[in-house]
C-alpha cells in the first residue's frame, strides 16, 4: 500500500474487479494493465527465480526494495486497490515491515509461502486470502501486525488520523460501535494510540456487548475505553432525552 | 436361702437369726406406731416421742421387707394431713393473712418433714435407694407442692398477692418484704432439684408484669421530655429492681428482670432519648454534660446496639462541627485553624475520658470523623504545617517547652488523620528551609524533636532530606569559617563587605522552579565572586549558584533630611533635629539591590528599578512594597503618587525624613502566611509529578517481586503501599500502568489481558 495515500475508502472487497478463475480464455484476454506478460506459463509448480524475476518487474534495476511506485503497479496488476484490506493479508504473510515498500527478502517469504510467483498465482489465492480474516486467530495477528506495519517507525506510537484508518479497515464492517468509538475519538484529545490500546480495542470489539451491559469497569481496560465507554453512554442517554 | 435348719445336734454356740418374717400382726403395729408418730410430729406434738424407738421400729421394718408398706403409709398420711388440715387453714385464709398462713403451714411442714426423715432415714437409705423412689424429704416436697402450695385456689393466689405487692412497692408503698421472700424461697425449694416452680408460679408472671409496667413507665418518662432526667430516672429503676431481687425475690432473677428493664426502658426508645430536641447527646456535648453523658454511657452499654446508637449520634454532630471548622474558609488563617481543630479534639478527648471511659468504639469514631472532615479542605497539611512552623519559630510567648511539646504532640495526632502525608512533607520542607536560612528556629533542639517525631510517624524515607538540611548549615559555618581564614592569608580584599555564605546541597532543600533573575550591586557581587573562587578550588566539580530568594542583608543607610517636626507625649520634643541620621537596615537580597540604586541616583522609576535589577515582577513588586507602603517606621522610600498601587511610572526616592527608635531596623517583607493561589497550584502540580514516580515506583517494586499478577490485585496492593503517604486513585495507578507498558516494563499475558507480568 503506498505510503502517504491515506486510506478512506471502507472496503474490503475490489469493486467491480472479480478474481480471476484459471481459465484459458481469461488467460488469454490478459488483463486491463497493458504492461502485464500476454501469455501466462501452465506450469503450476512455484520457483522462486521466477518469484525473484517478478519482483524486479516492480523494482528499478539494481533495487532490491520496491517502492512506492512498484506497489502500485502490483496492485493494479493484481486488480486489488492499495487501500484494500487483503493488501494487509499480503503483507502480512511478508512480514513487511514498511507500509508500502516490499524488500527482496519480505517478497521471498511471503510468496513462498503462497506459493506464488506470478501475477496469476496470487490471483489465485486472494480467495484464501480474504477468507483469513474470518478466521478469530489469524484475524488477531494480521490486528496487531498491523499496528508495528502502519505506524511511523521513528515513533512508539501511531498517529491518530493513521489509526482511525486501520481501525475502519480492520473492525468498520463487524463492530457496531465502530462509528461510535471513531466519533469518540475525533472528539478526544488522544493524539496517538500505543500497541497496548490498539490491542485492547480489538479485544474490546470481540468481548463488549454493544448496549455495553456487560463492560466490566474493573477489567483493566485501558484508561481510552474507560473513557470511551462514558463518553458513549453519556451519548446514548443524551439522545433519549432530547 | 440355706439356713442350717437341720443341725441341731451340735453343742456350739449358735446365734439365734432374727426372725426371717414377721407376722403380719407385727407389722401392723409397727406401722401404727409410726403413723401416730408421724401424725404428732406434723401437729407439732413431738416432744414426747423417742426418736431411738422410732428409728429402730423402722428399720426393723425396711430390713424385713416392708419398706414399700412404709413408704405408701408415709406417703398417705403426709397427704392426708396436709389436705384435710393444712390446705382447709391456707383456704380460709385466703383473704385474711393469706401469707402469714402459707409461710407458717410451709415452715410447719419443713420442720415435721425433717423429723421424719430423720426417723425414717434408714429407708431412705435402702429403700428408696433399692427402688430408685423419691427421698422421704422430697416426697414430703411433692406433696406439699402438688395438694397445697399448686391447688388451683392457692396458686392463683398466691400468684396474684406477691405480684400485688411488688407492684405496691413500686408505687412507693412499704410492703412486708420477709413474707415474700419466704413465699419465693418456698417456691424454690419446691422445684427440687431445678427452680421450675419458682419459674412458673412466679418468676414469668412477674416478669410479665414488669414488662407491661415499664412500658408504661418509659412513655410516662418519656413525657418529661429530658434525656438527662430520663436516663437518671433508668438508672434509680434499674438499682432498685436489681437490689429487690437480691433481697427478697431470688437472686437468680436479678438477671431477668434488669433485662426487662433495659428491654422497655432502654432499648425500645434508644434512638428517641439520644434525639430528643433540646436534651438529648447533641445538647448534653454542647452544653459540656459530662455527669449525663457518662450515666447514659452506662445505660447503653448494657443492651445490644445501644452504644452504636450513642456513636452514630456523637459521629454526626462531630462530623457537622469538623465540616463547619474545614470549611469557613474566609475568617481563617492557617494558626487559628489548626488550633480550633486542635480545641475540637481536646474537647472530644475530654468526652472519651469523662463520660466514655475511653471506650474503643468511641475512640475509633472520633477519629474516623477527624479524619474524615481534616480531608476536606486540600488545605489542611498546609495549615498544619504553617502551624508547626509557627510554634518553632522564635518569639513563641507564653510557651513552656513542655507546652510546645505537648502541643506538637497534639499536632501529630492530627497529622496521622491527614491523607496527603505527601502534601504535608513538601510544605514542612519549604518552612523548615525558611526557619533554617533566615536564623529563626527556637532551638535546634525542637526542630530535631519533631523531625524524630515525623520519623517515628512515616519513616526515615521522610526524614533523610530534613536532616540533611540540618548538615547543610553545621559545614556552612565551617566553610565560612576556613573562608575568612582564607581571606586572611591571601589577603582578598571584600571591600567592606562582610559576607556570610551558606551552602545549600540541591537535593535537600526545597526547590524553585527556575532561581529568580537578579543583578546584584557591584560590592557583594564582587564578594560573592572571591567565595566562589575559594569553594571551587577545594570542591572542583561543583556547581554554585546564587540564590537571591533567600538571602538577606544588613545595609548602612544614612538620612540626611531633618525630621519631620515630632513631638512626644509628654508635650517636649525630643531628639535633635539637623544632623545626619544613621541607621542599619535589615533586608532581604532583592531590596538591598533595590536600595543600592539609591546610591547612583536620586530618584528611580519603577520601570527603570525592573529592568536595572532584572528582578521578576512578582519579587520586585513586594520588595519595593514593604520598603515605600509600610509602616512609618518602615518606610525607606517614598513614592510619588502617594497611592496604594505601585504602576510602572510611579518614581521613588530615599525617605530622607526617615525615623526609627531603633538603630537597626528590620523590615519586614509584605508577605502572605500561606502560599498565594498560583503559589498552591505550582505546588499542588509538582506533588502530581512526585506522586506518578512514586505510583510507578511502587508498580515495578510490586511485580518484581510477584513476577505475575491479576490487575485488581495489583491495584490493591499499590494502594497499601502508599496510603501512608497519600491516597492514589484507581484511575491515576491505571494510567501509570498503562504508561508502563508502553515503555515495556510489563506486560499482559497472552492468556488473559488482566494479569501482567513483570518484563525484566
Amino acid at each position: 500500500m503506498p505510503r502517504r495515500r491515506r486510506i478512506s475508502a471502507l472496503e474490503d472487497e475490489p469493486r467491480g474487479k472479480r478474481p480471476r478463475t484459471n481459465t484459458a480464455s481469461s488467460r488469454k484476454r490478459g488483463k486491463a494493465n497493458p504492461t502485464a506478460p500476454l501469455v501466462e506459463t501452465l506450469d503450476m509448480t512455484y520457483s522462486s527465480k521466477r518469484c525473484i524475476a517478478w519482483f524486479h518487474e516492480y523494482t528499478g534495476p539494481d533495487e532490491d526494495t520496491i517502492g512506492p511506485e512498484g506497489m502500485e503497479k502490483f496492485c493494479e496488476d493484481i486488480g486489488v486497490e492499495p487501500e484494500n484490506v487483503i493488501m494487509l493479508a499480503i503483507a502480512w504473510k511478508m512480514d513487511a515491515k514498511q507500509m508500502g515498500f516490499f524488500t527482496l527478502a519480505e517478497w521471498l517469504r511471503g510468496m513462498t509461502d503462497l506459493q506464488c510467483d506470478s501475477v496469476a498465482k496470487v490471483q489465485r489465492k486472494l480467495d484464501h486470502l480474504r477468507g483469513l480474516f474470518n478466521d478469530q486467530v489469524y484475524f488477531k495477528n494480521m490486528y496487531r501486525y498491523a499496528f508495528d506495519f502502519a505506524r511511523d517507525k521513528d515513533q512508539r506510537s501511531m498517529d491518530i488520523e493513521t489509526a482511525k484508518a486501520m481501525l475502519g479497515l480492520l473492525l468498520g464492517k463487524h463492530w457496531v460501535l465502530f462509528g461510535s468509538f471513531l466519533q469518540f475519538l475525533e472528539q478526544s484529545k488522544y493524539k496517538v494510540i500505543n500497541k497496548d490500546q490498539w490491542c485492547n480495542v480489538l479485544e474490546f470489539s470481540r468481548s463488549v456487548f454493544s448496549d455495553l451491559s456487560n463492560y466490566d469497569e474493573d477489567g483493566a481496560w485501558p484508561v481510552l475505553l474507560d473513557e470511551f465507554v462514558d463518553w458513549h453512554k453519556g451519548q446514548r442517554s443524551h439522545n433519549m432525552t432530547s | 436361702m440355706s439356713m442350717n435348719k437341720g443341725k441341731k445336734e451340735t453343742n456350739k454356740m449358735r446365734i439365734r437369726a432374727f426372725p426371717m418374717t414377721m407376722d403380719q400382726k407385727y407389722v401392723d403395729n409397727i406401722w401404727a406406731l409410726l403413723k401416730n408418730a408421724i401424725q404428732e410430729i406434723q401437729k407439732k406434738n413431738n416432744s414426747g416421742l423417742s426418736f431411738e424407738e422410732l428409728y429402730r421400729n423402722a428399720y426393723t421394718m425396711v430390713l424385713h421387707k416392708h419398706g414399700e408398706k412404709l413408704y405408701t403409709g408415709l406417703r398417705e398420711v403426709v397427704t392426708d394431713h396436709l389436705v384435710n388440715k393444712i390446705r382447709e387453714d391456707v383456704v380460709e385464709s385466703l383473704n385474711n393473712n393469706f401469707l402469714q398462713t402459707l409461710n407458717s403451714a410451709w415452715n410447719d411442714h419443713q420442720t415435721s418433714m425433717v423429723m421424719i426423715r430423720d426417723i425414717l432415714m434408714h429407708m431412705d437409705r435402702v429403700y428408696v435407694q433399692q427402688n430408685t423412689v423419691d427421698n422421704v424429704y422430697n416426697l414430703g416436697l411433692m406433696i406439699f407442692r402438688d395438694q397445697v402450695t399448686r391447688y388451683p385456689n392457692i396458686r392463683d393466689h398466691l400468684q396474684q398477692t406477691l405480684l400485688d405487692m411488688v407492684a405496691r412497692e413500686r408505687k412507693g408503698e412499704v410492703v412486708d418484704r420477709g413474707a415474700v421472700k419466704n413465699a419465693c424461697q418456698m417456691l424454690m425449694v419446691l422445684g427440687i432439684e431445678s427452680r421450675t416452680v419458682y419459674e412458673e408460679d412466679f418468676e414469668r408472671p412477674f416478669l410479665d408484669q414488669s414488662g407491661e409496667f415499664y412500658r408504661r413507665e418509659s412513655q410516662k418518662f418519656l413525657e418529661e421530655n429530658s434525656a438527662s432526667v430520663y436516663i437518671n430516672k433508668v438508672e434509680a429503676r434499674i438499682n432498685e429492681e436489681a437490689e429487690r431481687a437480691r433481697h427478697y425475690l431470688d437472686n437468680s432473677t436479678e438477671d431477668p428482670i434488669v433485662k426487662v428493664l433495659e428491654d422497655e426502658l432502654i432499648s425500645k426508645h434508644m434512638k428517641t432519648i439520644v434525639e430528643m430536641e433540646n436534651s438529648g447527646v447533641v445538647h448534653m456535648l454542647k452544653h459540656n454534660k459530662t455527669e449525663d453523658l457518662a450515666c447514659m454511657y452506662k445505660l447503653f452499654i448494657r443492651v445490644p446496639q445501644g452504644l452504636k446508637t450513642m456513636c452514630d449520634c456523637i459521629s454526626a454532630y462531630l462530623r457537622e462541627e469538623g465540616k463547619a471548622l474545614v470549611q469557613d474558609e474566609g475568617s481563617k488563617n492557617a494558626i487559628t485553624y489548626i488550633q480550633s481543630l486542635l480545641d475540637l479534639k481536646d474537647r472530644f478527648d475530654h468526652f472519651l475520658h469523662q463520660s466514655f471511659s475511653e471506650d474503643r468504639q468511641f475512640k475509633q469514631m472520633v477519629s474516623g470523623d477527624f479524619e474524615f472532615f481534616i480531608n476536606l479542605n486540600q488545605k489542611s497539611p498546609e495549615y498544619l504545617s504553617l502551624f508547626v512552623d509557627d510554634k518553632l519559630k522564635k518569639g513563641v510567648k507564653g510557651m513552656s517547652e513542655q507546652e510546645i511539646e505537648n502541643v506538637l504532640d497534639k499536632c501529630m495526632v492530627l497529622f496521622r488523620f491527614l491523607q496527603e502525608k505527601d502534601v504535608f512533607e513538601r510544605y514542612y520542607k519549604q518552612h523548615l528551609a525558611k526557619r533554617l536560612l533566615l536564623n529563626k528556629s527556637v532551638s535546634d533542639d525542637s526542630e530535631k524533636n519533631m523531625i524524630s517525631k515525623l520519623k517515628t510517624e512515616c519513616g526515615c524515607q521522610f526524614t533523610s532530606k530534613l536532616e540533611g538540611m540540618f548538615k547543610d548549615m553545621t559545614v556552612s559555618t565551617s566553610t565560612m569559617d576556613e573562608f575568612k581564614g582564607h581571606l586572611q592569608t591571601s589577603g582578598t580584599n571584600l571591600h567592606g563587605v562582610d559576607l556570610f555564605v551558606r551552602v545549600l546541597t540541591t537535593g535537600f532543600w526545597p526547590t524553585q522552579s527556575a532561581t529568580p533573575k537578579c543583578n546584584i550591586p557591584t560590592a557583594p557581587r564582587m564578594a560573592f565572586e572571591a567565595f566562589r573562587r575559594f569553594y571551587l578550588a577545594k570542591h572542583s566539580g561543583r556547581q554554585l549558584s546564587l540564590q537571591p530568594q533567600l538571602g538577606s542583608a544588613d545595609l548602612n543607610a544614612t538620612f540626611f533630611g531633618t525630621k519631620k517636626d515630632d513631638v512626644d507625649a509628654s508635650g517636649a520634643s525630643s531628639a535633635p533635629k539637623g544632623g545626619p541620621r544613621k541607621h542599619i537596615i535589615q533586608v532581604s537580597t532583592f531590596q538591598m539591590c533595590v536600595l543600592m540604586l539609591f546610591n547612583n541616583r536620586d530618584k528611580w522609576t519603577y520601570e527603570e528599578m525592573k529592568s536595572e535589577t532584572d528582578i521578576p515582577e512578582k519579587d520586585l513588586m513586594r520588595a519595593v512594597q514593604s520598603l515605600a507602603l509600610g509602616k512609618m517606621t518602615q518606610r525607606i522610600l517614598v513614592k510619588e503618587p502617594k497611592t496604594k498601587e505601585i504602576e510602572s511610572d510611579h518614581t521613588l526616592v530615599v525617605n530622607d525624613q526617615f525615623t526609627s527608635k531603633l538603630f537597626r531596623v528590620k523590615i519586614q517583607t509584605v508577605a502572605a502566611k500561606g502560599e498565594s493561589e498560583p503559589e498552591r497550584k505550582e505546588t499542588r502540580s509538582k506533588v502530581d509529578e512526585d506522586r506518578k514516580h512514586e505510583i510507578e515506583a511502587a508498580i515495578v517494586r510490586i511485580m518484581k517481586a510477584r513476577k505475575k499478577l491479576q490487575h485488581n490485585i495489583l491495584i490493591a496492593e499499590v494502594t497499601e503501599q502508599l496510603k501512608v503517604r497519600f491516597l492514589p486513585s484507581p484511575v491515576v495507578i491505571k494510567k501509570r500502568i498503562e504508561g508502563l507498558i508502553e515503555r515495556e516494563y510489563l506486560a499482559r499475558t497472552p492468556e488473559d489481558r488482566k494479569i501482567y507480568t513483570y518484563v525484566a
